[in-house]
């Protein structure tokens, strides 16, 4: 018997409703050799899929059994069939596939000891223990365990058939009589020792060797979890789906499973307590005074999905631990459902010395500034107040910990202050400027990032907004100012082509119309203006930190440059000009060697904790 | 043919003689047995004429009640309510309604929200013309290990194998298939693999991204393949607002995978640069070859088994003018191999190809459908083809160019000819998405010639 193809027709009915009056069976991979070289046993896994269910049958002899008393010493395969069934790719199948099963046990006694086969009728009517005692006289011999079942009743049947989801249906014939065939999946199942199923097996998986393998794999000791491969370096603190050099055709993946986002809790409130080289003392609010407890909650908020409308975002999402706290992904942010955001994910690393929050600048406190993404339509998409409050109140693993940390429920006020605790304890510098500059170390960093602070501080003026004192630098004003990137956005005549890239290194030129099409309309962005109402206040957005601004682009209030080079650039040509241009934004001047110095100035401000903050985001838990 | 209306009124008996005459019923899911062309072949068959089509619909906002639901609509010509609403099922919420697929023995329709994460579990055998919700998972994403945006829900025996979109960490693209025991419990989360765990797969190129999108399988080699789309940032982003945005634009998949079925293990990662989405296999027993096609750089890709039994990927065909980025989208196989249905999404069109020579598809008919085209799901025979509007909330287009339908055309080898048009905003339904059939047939069992 080599290779049979045979095919048989299985003669249907011609109905009046047009397709063909006979379908072409051929029959199934289980009849033939495996056309497949099938993975070596033990090389995989069989995940658990469900208990195997008991239910009363009656072996041959006519004695009554429980499914789980033929389970547990060995390794189960179940097979359910009706011994009138002709349909060559149905019942038949799955008796001749335990009997080619039967043949190879027969020269594997070893393997055979540890294996059950369990064939089961679901048609008790005809198939009483006399008739599977004849059904299996030509199948069973004393070295394989083969054992033909039936139950006493379709009463003691269904319970079978319902815990296998095992559907079968009566046939019946045109005046209504049950033809004594019936229509059913072909399903036969793989028990282990535990009674839980390993694997369900259909016509088009049914064969012989698959299922040997199985066993095998069940028996196998090493087929249980391999280890998980873990980076041997620290590549998992950086962003895992690096896209760098995407622009050339050569561009190559270097992503990193998310199997491997993992890492160590670490001490937040000794971060907050000492701040590192290059800070000053972080200021805690008098009435917000910072614990262990209040950090570990405002922490579990902070990664929380379940504090938006539809479950679906927490601050994390947009302040993503790996791309700086910030969002690398996109210019301006997306919230519930999708909704469109105006502008970019700023970073949350030393948020604690803002005075003012927004890109706005529109809040004072990180307490009251939480609320504003919880409750924003397009964010977190909150109703109220009271909706998120009594959310968390239903949330039992909530139970205690507002109570714990402030003697005082969850309320508007705790909440702002748990994530503000939480928030305000990522505070990141000790980079290698801070250890030059402040730690006198002249070897931190390179010469060219010493130019690059000589520019810095002298001919690009930078300094005049990111502002270093003597001991410490926080690199903002904490102001707002026009540097013209948003007149820009506001004011520019969109160009009739875009050039849009579809694939590394492939770029097309697509018509603005086209974009229009699907575009819904930009709500537009005035910064400052429509906060103050002051004209004078018009695309004025608040001077950001330039600490760990290597990991935090796209840059800008719209994340509208995508490297530092372009920020660089943008301010060497003097920002866009405009009416309420700051007067502090004027062309630098600055030749290529200056830039590059600038550029090694910029990379060279990465604290030096920043692989331990991202570990302990790893290490919190996400609410889903 | 009014009896099928009437179905809860008749005995069981009964009905079975009402269709003694109109329907044959295949038992066993035998691989050349098969329904409309994109379905799991470990699956209960249709081969005649389907009695619904089920059209998992988006909520919209400012329509009708805006919240997703499963659409019944009666496409049985002999039928009185023939291209009519029989049944409109609303679920709550709008989860981003994507993809649906049945369980093994079809009496389970599993349709997934690719925003919320919820999957919707609804009975269609009990009565096939009033499908009943009967389960939602809510805790996929816990469950799966952080995995986003339940996409393809695909029948594997006893069991769905789920592909998602995206993670809970950065909603970004790396993400993972999910299997589910046909119960509704999680069994396991086979991650894609990436350059850091390419668990046991060979980058044949220069991409691991990790990405998911679709998944297909032809079990006669032991082969599983799976596409790449965009995580979560992208699919649920406004669609002008992502392609204005360049950093957007670069997380893409570009890769598909091709699995060893039976250990779930990847073996080859090929390069299918610009988002290579819905997956279609031959039917053919010796046809060992599957189409995709890239939605950005808009190809037709053969992924197929060599001579030596090794996996291949090749770009085979353009799809319209790739520079004009028509978008192609959902893609359907005939029964017989020999012509490959092409929709793109931004010119409304859906386009024929002739495929008798995988290596060299041959563009032989195209029409436009509407303003924006996404589904086609064709019927066994090739004679009809279902077509639905909707891509994704976000992705839309916008104001009247938002035509929202269902449109059943007839195919004679030569033209398409309208039957019916169902105009989904007028109807107060929402964004029409995918489509499955049902059938009477598949429920009420007759093999009138079996000894």
């Amino acid at each position: 018997m080599k290779r049979i193809f045979t095919s048989i027709y299985i003669g249907l009915l011609a109905s009046q409703i047009v397709y063909a009056d006979s379908v072409q069976v051929k029959l199934a991979p289980g009849y033939r050799p495996l056309a497949f070289k099938i993975p070596a046993a033990g090389s995989y896994d069989l995940p658990v899929i469900d208990m195997a269910a008991d239910g009363e049958v009656l072996t041959s002899n006519n004695q009554v059994r429980h499914l789980y008393e033929l389970m547990g010493d060995k390794i189960t395969l179940l097979s359910f069939i009706y011994s009138t069934c002709s349909d060559v790719n149905g019942c038949p199948l799955a008796t001749q596939v335990f009997h080619k099963i039967n043949r190879r046990l027969q020269k594997e006694p070893e393997l055979a000891g540890k294996l059950r086969l369990l064939t089961l009728s679901f048609n008790p009517e005809h198939d009483t223990p006399e008739a599977m005692s004849r059904y299996a006289v030509s199948f069973t011999n004393d070295k394989v365990d083969w054992q033909f079942l039936t139950t006493q009743s379709e009463q003691k049947l269904k319970p079978i058939l319902d815990e296998y989801q095992q559907a079968i249906q009566k046939n019946y014939d045109q005046q209504g009589n049950f033809t004594g065939t019936f229509s059913h999946i072909l399903r036969v199942y793989l028990i282990d020792k535990d009674k839980q199923i390993r694997n369900i097996y259909s016509v088009a998986f049914l064969h012989a060797d698959t299922l040997i393998n199985d066993v095998k794999t069940l028996l196998s000791i090493s087929s249980t979890q391999k280890p998980s491969i873990a980076s041997v370096n620290n590549a998992r603190f950086q962003k895992g789906d690096n896209k760098q050099h995407y622009a050339e055709k050569s561009y190559k993946t270097q992503s990193i499973a998310l199997t491997e986002r993992q890492g160590q809790q670490t001490d937040l409130l000794n971060n907050i307590n000492t701040a590192p080289l290059g800070l000053p003392v972080v200021p805690i609010p008098e009435d917000n005074l910072v614990s262990t407890a209040k950090i570990a909650l405002g922490r579990k908020l902070f990664f929380d999905r379940r504090l938006s409308l539809n479950n679906t975002f927490s601050c994390a999402m947009c302040h993503i631990p790996e791309q700086g706290f910030s969002s690398n992904e996109m210019a301006t942010a997306v919230g519930i459902e999708g909704r469109s955001v105006r502008r970019n994910s700023p970073t949350i690393y030393n948020v604690a010395y803002a005075t003012k929050l927004f890109h706005d600048a529109r809040e004072n406190t990180l307490e009251q500034q939480v609320w504003g993404p919880l409750l924003a339509q397009n964010e977190m998409g909150n109703p109220s107040v009271g909706y998120v409050i009594d959310k968390i109140k239903t949330l039992s693993d909530y139970q205690g910990l507002f109570a714990q940390s402030f003697n005082s429920d969850v309320n508007m006020l705790t909440l702002g202050q748990a994530l503000a605790s939480y928030q305000r304890s990522l505070v990141s510098a000790n980079s290698p400027f801070d250890r030059w500059y402040f730690g006198k170390q002249t070897d931190a960093v390179s010469d060219s990032v010493k130019r690059g602070f000589a520019i810095f501080n002298g001919k690009g003026a930078c300094s005049s907004c990111h502002i270093i004192e003597s001991k410490h630098a926080i690199f903002t004003d904490n102001q707002t100012h026009n540097t013209g990137i948003g007149y820009r956005e506001s004011m520019q005549i969109l160009p009739e082509k875009r050039n849009i890239q579809v694939a590394p290194g492939v770029f097309i030129e697509v018509d603005q119309q086209a974009i229009s099409a699907v575009s819904a309309i930009k709500v537009n962005d005035l910064g400052g203006y429509e906060i103050t109402q002051d004209p004078q206040d018009r695309w004025k957005y608040k001077t950001p930190t330039l600490r760990n601004i290597a990991l935090t682009a796209p840059y800008m209030h719209n994340g509208s440059l995508t490297t530092m080079t372009d920020v660089i650039q943008f301010y060497n040509q003097g920002g866009v000009d405009n009416a309420t241009l700051d007067p502090l934004i004027k062309p630098l001047d600055l030749h290529a060697t200056e830039k590059d110095d600038l550029l090694a100035f910029l990379l060279a401000l990465t604290g030096s904790n920043v692989q331990e903050l991202v570990a302990d985001a790893y290490n919190a838990p996400i609410g889903n | 043919m009014n009896n099928y209306l009437k179905k809860s009124t008749l005995s069981w008996a009964r009905l079975v003689q009402a269709f003694a005459l109109t329907v044959t019923t295949l038992v066993i899911s035998a691989p050349v047995q098969a329904d409309e062309t994109c379905q799991s072949p470990y699956m209960a068959k249709i081969v005649g004429q389907e009695d619904f089509v089920y059209v998992w619909t988006l909520g919209m906002q400012g329509v009708g009640d805006e919240q997703d639901k499963l659409v019944t609509v009666d496409v049985n010509p002999k039928s009185a309510k023939y291209g009519k609403v029989i049944n409109s099922l609303s679920v709550g919420g709008r989860n981003e309604a994507h993809h649906s697929g049945f369980t093994d023995d079809r009496k389970y329709l599993w349709a997934g929200g690719l925003d919320t994460n919820k999957i919707f579990i609804f009975d269609v055998h009990t009565d096939p013309a009033k499908p009943k919700l009967y389960k939602v998972i809510t805790d996929f994403v816990a469950k799966s290990g952080g995995v986003v945006g339940p996409h393809t829900t695909y029948a594997l025996p006893g069991r769905m194998l789920i592909t998602g979109l995206s993670n809970n960490k950065d909603h970004g693209g790396r993400t993972a298939l999910v299997e589910y025991s046909n119960s509704g419990e999680h069994i396991v989360t086979h991650w894609n693999p990436t350059d850091s765990d390419l668990r046991g797969a060979v980058k044949t190129g220069k991409y691991a991204d990790g990405y998911g999108y679709d998944v297909r399988v032809l079990p006669r080699r032991n082969a599983m393949i799976s596409s790449s789309f965009t995580g979560w940032n992208n699919y649920m982003m406004d669609f002008g607002k992502m392609l204005a945005d360049p950093e957007a634009m670069k997380h893409f998949g570009n890769t598909v995978v091709q699995w060893d079925l039976h250990a779930r293990q990847p073996k080859k990662i090929f390069d299918v640069p610009g988002a290579p989405l819905e997956i279609r296999c031959a039917w053919d027993p010796n046809h060992n070859y599957c189409f995709t096609t890239t939605a950005l750089t808009s190809k037709i890709w053969l992924i197929y088994e060599d001579k030596q039994g090794e996996w291949q990927a090749k770009d085979v065909a353009d799809i319209g003018d790739p520079s004009k980025i028509p978008l192609p989208v959902d893609i359907s196989i005939q029964s017989d191999d020999n012509m490959l249905w092409v929709n793109t999404f931004m010119d409304g069109k859906t386009r024929g190809f002739d495929i008798s020579d995988p290596f060299n598809p041959k563009q032989v008919f195209e029409q436009k459908i509407g303003s924006q085209v996404n589904m086609v799901s064709s019927s066994w025979d090739g004679k009809r083809l279902y077509y639905t509007s909707s891509l994704l909330a976000n992705w839309d287009k916008k104001d009247k160019d938002n035509e929202q339908y269902l449109k059943l055309f007839s195919w004679d080898g030569k033209k398409l000819t309208e039957q019916f048009s169902i105009d989904f905003v007028k109807e107060k339904l929402g964004r029409a998405h995918q489509m499955r059939f049902g059938a009477y047939s598949l429920y009420a069992a007759f093999q009138p010639n079996k000894p």
